[in-house]
């Protein structure tokens, strides 16, 4: 039995894998690839499956569990975000050169065009470092087809698979052929032989290794007669030009070729970069007396081709070296490589408009009512010089009211904070500026903790703040050790209490506080940072109010508004607090509260030096 | 059909691509469209595509697109490009005056684009007190009237009750037909 949904981009992925008899599912959450994990215990549950679905304190810790599942002879599976593939490239690299029992697939969404990143690594130069097989998918339903074949492949290849989704395909939504039936699986057996064979170490890899590079050759072949995802869109008409298009690049250039009604441009889409079919790639270069590459965001596919005279990509920057290929940026691009003249008249226009209206821009910054946002003002109402290291995850959004300095990838304030310290005390004078570490709840248990450990260790000193909101909330509301519930309901977990985490890593000076009592924080803020100098060791904060956006009870009702008389326009609410909810009234100009977007927290009332900012009082 | 949604985080706009998803697979069309996740914060700007038809990619190009709906004036002003001539911009408003004036009214005459406004929160506020978050459902009826969509009132409003939650279906719908008559 089939049927038609419409399904997201990772709503497909999903399906697909639990349709693949995929018996353990691993992830860590990350933009673009959070919705996969969740999507598959709920079809695990709609088809009756004992799919096991868990969250992994970070991806290492998820990649590992599901190489552990594929070890006793079971299809699994690890998802995660391009940034998070280098926390798990220690175990990624090492499983790629094993030769398998059970299918391994690795998911990794890339992020061209950074919507929700710190970089656009391209996952494919990953792939192709390790000898594994990569599908690039163009849309939500070859996505799901690709996770069945990839399963496959690794089935009987024995090698670790990867799907390299892209934001756009990730968070396409698309009407999607889902079935009923599932791909039977093996019990689960730890086959004991050969001796060594799951162990890495030098005198066993060696024998691996002329292996692996042999399998990834006769997977290089497979491809090349994969005609489903390799396949040539001839021209109408004799072709000018010739396109190789990669992942969504494939959806997107057809779409364009309509709207332009060219019929004279043919199309080689590659959806297997690597290995790259390369006797398809020749044959068809060969044939073009142009030919122009696109994909995203590396040159990947253009760096396996022998002979690049003829070709304009990436690497030889005819295409622009980052940045997502977006419809209008590829549009130019086929037009110059068709040597037509672009119409710019419009985009004058556009500027001309925004000149005279001067939209307001809008930066991400932290929702109203979020409980990060009167942390980090406290912090710096205290010690306004404190160098503050942030991390990866929404807090760093205070970005944009001067409360964050540095700002690595997960876990790294911790550890930026400790370094910090040290160059002062390099120059014999470690505490005479506040440092403080700020991270979330899952990012401390994704990898502050070791940092933490490392930090007591070595007797850094600094405060770290750990801004517990009860939720992974960045990437959509995941849970963590921390909260202890399970995506599944029905499954029961433990929460693991933050405060014994801190004590056990020998942290001596700990104390919890509730953000939004900003007159009361201010004191143990002080006290932090002078156990911490005086003593030569962190001490922690941990500040505790869930996010605002995903709490499981109502808020207090706590309307405020600006007092006119009082308010003297001094803009420090606007600057220094910047919750959406406070605007600047340019007739009055003062500050006024905006009931499009204030939920009526009343924090902002301990705010105002001026006292101008006060409770309204009345009910909902 | 390419309608390009566009407005501020916490505005329910990934709503509206469903409903407008949930409508043409029912009519049996191939839908496509692209949402916006992450770093969407509550009161950033939000943007989200939608294509029914024959079509591949799930982006809608500037100058290509049949509706844009618009939630919020700031976001209209900043999209209108993405509008083909003849199109219709759908725009949550109270000062309908700046798409008429200057540089912006030029333009949307001269590529003959429909302009229809909606004061969504001045609505909302006297009928609705003041609960913003059936904007989106608002939107979505002035659509239904705008006639550029070819969706009927029955398809939206029981796409609609079907995408609701509980608690919300009445509500939507009263704020749907609010839309509608504006
Ligand atoms: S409300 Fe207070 S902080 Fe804000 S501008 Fe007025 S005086 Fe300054
Ligand atoms: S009460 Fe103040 S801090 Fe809370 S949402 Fe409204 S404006 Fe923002």
């Amino acid at each position: 039995m089939s049927e038609r949904r419409i399904l997201l981009g990772n709503e497909a992925i999903a399906r697909g894998v639990v349709e693949s008899g995929c018996a353990v599912a691993t992830a860590y959450p990350g933009t673009p690839s959070s919705e996969i994990l969740p999507a598959i215990a709920a079809y695990s549950d709609e088809m009756g499956t004992n799919t096991q679905v868990e969250w992994g304190a970070n991806e290492k810790v998820a990649l590992e569990m599901a190489i552990g599942a594929c070890y006793a002879g079971k299809r699994s599976c690890a998802v995660m975000k391009q940034v998070g593939l280098n926390v798990a490239a220690d175990p990624f690299m090492s499983v790629a050169h094993q030769k398998l029992d059970g299918g391994l697939l690795v998911v990794v969404s890339d992020d061209p065009g950074c919507h929700a990143s710190q970089d656009d690594q391209d996952s494919r130069a990953y792939a192709a470092a390790a000898k594994i097989p990569c599908f690039d998918p163009s849309d939500a339903r070859e996505a799901k087809a690709m996770v069945a074949d990839a399963f496959d492949l690794a089935d009987r290849y024995g090698v670790m698979a990867m799907l390299r989704p892209t934001v756009r395909v990730d968070h396409c939504r698309q009407d999607v052929e889902i079935m009923d039936d599932v791909v039977s699986q093996k019990d689960a057996v730890f086959d004991r032989k050969p001796a060594g064979k799951r162990i890495v170490m030098p005198a066993v890899i060696h024998g691996f290794l002329d292996d692996h590079s042999d399998r990834f050759e006769a997977i290089r072949g497979e491809f090349g007669a994969m005609d489903r995802y390799n396949f040539e869109v001839p021209s109408e008409e004799p072709a000018k030009l010739g396109v190789i298009a990669c992942g969504i690049s494939y959806s997107v250039v057809r779409d364009i070729l309509n709207r332009l009604g060219r019929k004279d441009v043919s199309i080689l889409k590659i959806g297997t970069p690597v290995p790259l079919p390369v006797n398809l790639v020749e044959d068809f270069v060969d044939r073009h007396d142009r030919v122009l590459i696109l994909e995203e965001t590396q040159p990947v596919v253009e760096g396996q081709i022998p002979n690049r005279t003829a070709v304009m990509g990436r690497w030889n920057g005819w295409v622009p070296k980052t940045g997502e290929l977006v419809p209008e940026v590829v549009e130019s691009l086929l037009l110059r490589a068709l040597g037509v003249e672009e119409d710019l008249s419009d985009r004058e226009v556009f500027n001309k408009i925004e000149e005279e209206l001067s939209p307001e821009k809008r930066r991400p910054r932290l929702c109203p009512g979020c409980s990060h946002r009167p942390a980090y003002f406290s912090i710096r109402k205290v010690f306004p010089d404190a160098v503050v290291a942030s991390d990866i995850g929404c807090y760093g959004l205070a970005i944009a009211q001067n409360a964050v300095d540095t700002n690595i990838c997960m876990g790294g304030s911790v550890t930026a904070a400790s370094g910090i310290y040290l160059a002062f005390k390099a120059d014999g004078k470690g505490t005479d500026r506040p440092i403080f570490a700020t991270l979330g709840d899952s990012t401390f248990f994704h990898s502050g903790m070791t940092g933490l450990a490392t930090a007591v260790y070595n007797r850094h000193a600094f405060v770290l703040v750990i801004l517990d909101n009860r939720i992974t909330a960045m990437t959509g509301g995941q849970d963590h050790p921390g909260t202890g519930d399970k995506m599944r309901s029905g499954e029961e977990g433990v929460s693991v209490s933050i405060e014994e985490a801190v004590k056990g890593c020998g942290v001596k000076w700990l104390s919890v506080l509730d953000p939004y009592d900003i007159e009361k924080n201010k004191k143990t803020i002080e006290k932090a940072w002078e156990h911490a100098s005086s003593n030569r060791e962190p001490a922690v904060i941990v500040f505790r109010h869930p996010c605002i956006t995903m709490l499981k009870v109502k808020p207090e009702y706590r309307p405020v508004k600006v007092d006119p008389s009082a308010c003297i326009g001094c803009g420090l609410c606007i600057r220094d607090f910047n919750c959406p909810g406070l605007v600047w009234d340019q007739a009055t100009g003062k500050a006024m509260v905006d009931d499009r977007y204030c939920v009526n927290c009343g924090v902002c009332v301990a705010v105002c030096p001026k006292g101008a900012i006060v409770p309204e009082g009345g009910d909902r | 059909m390419r309608i390009v949604i566009v407005g501020v985080g916490g505005q329910g706009i990934l709503f509206s691509s469903k409903v407008l998803g949930e409508i043409a697979l029912r009519r049996g069309e191939k839908v496509v469209g692209s949402e916006v996740h992450g770093m969407s914060q509550r009161g950033g700007s939000v943007i989200s595509h939608f294509k029914s038809g024959d079509h591949f990619g799930p982006l809608v190009q500037v100058g290509d697109a049949d509706v844009v709906l618009a939630f919020d004036t700031d976001e209209a002003i900043r999209n209108v490009s993405f509008l083909r001539p003849g199109g219709t911009l759908i725009v949550n408003c109270d000062d309908p005056a700046r798409f008429e004036a200057g540089a912006m009214g030029e333009y949307l005459r001269d590529k003959d684009i429909k302009v229809l406004p909606v004061d969504g929160y001045g609505i909302l506020r006297e009928r609705m007190r003041g609960r913003f978050l059936f904007l989106n459902v608002m939107i979505l009826g002035a659509l239904v009237a705008s006639d550029s969509s070819g969706l009927s009132m029955e398809d939206m409003e029981s796409a609609v009750a079907d995408l609701s939650p509980e608690r919300f279906r009445d509500d939507n719908l009263k704020a749907l037909n609010l839309g509608f008559e504006r």
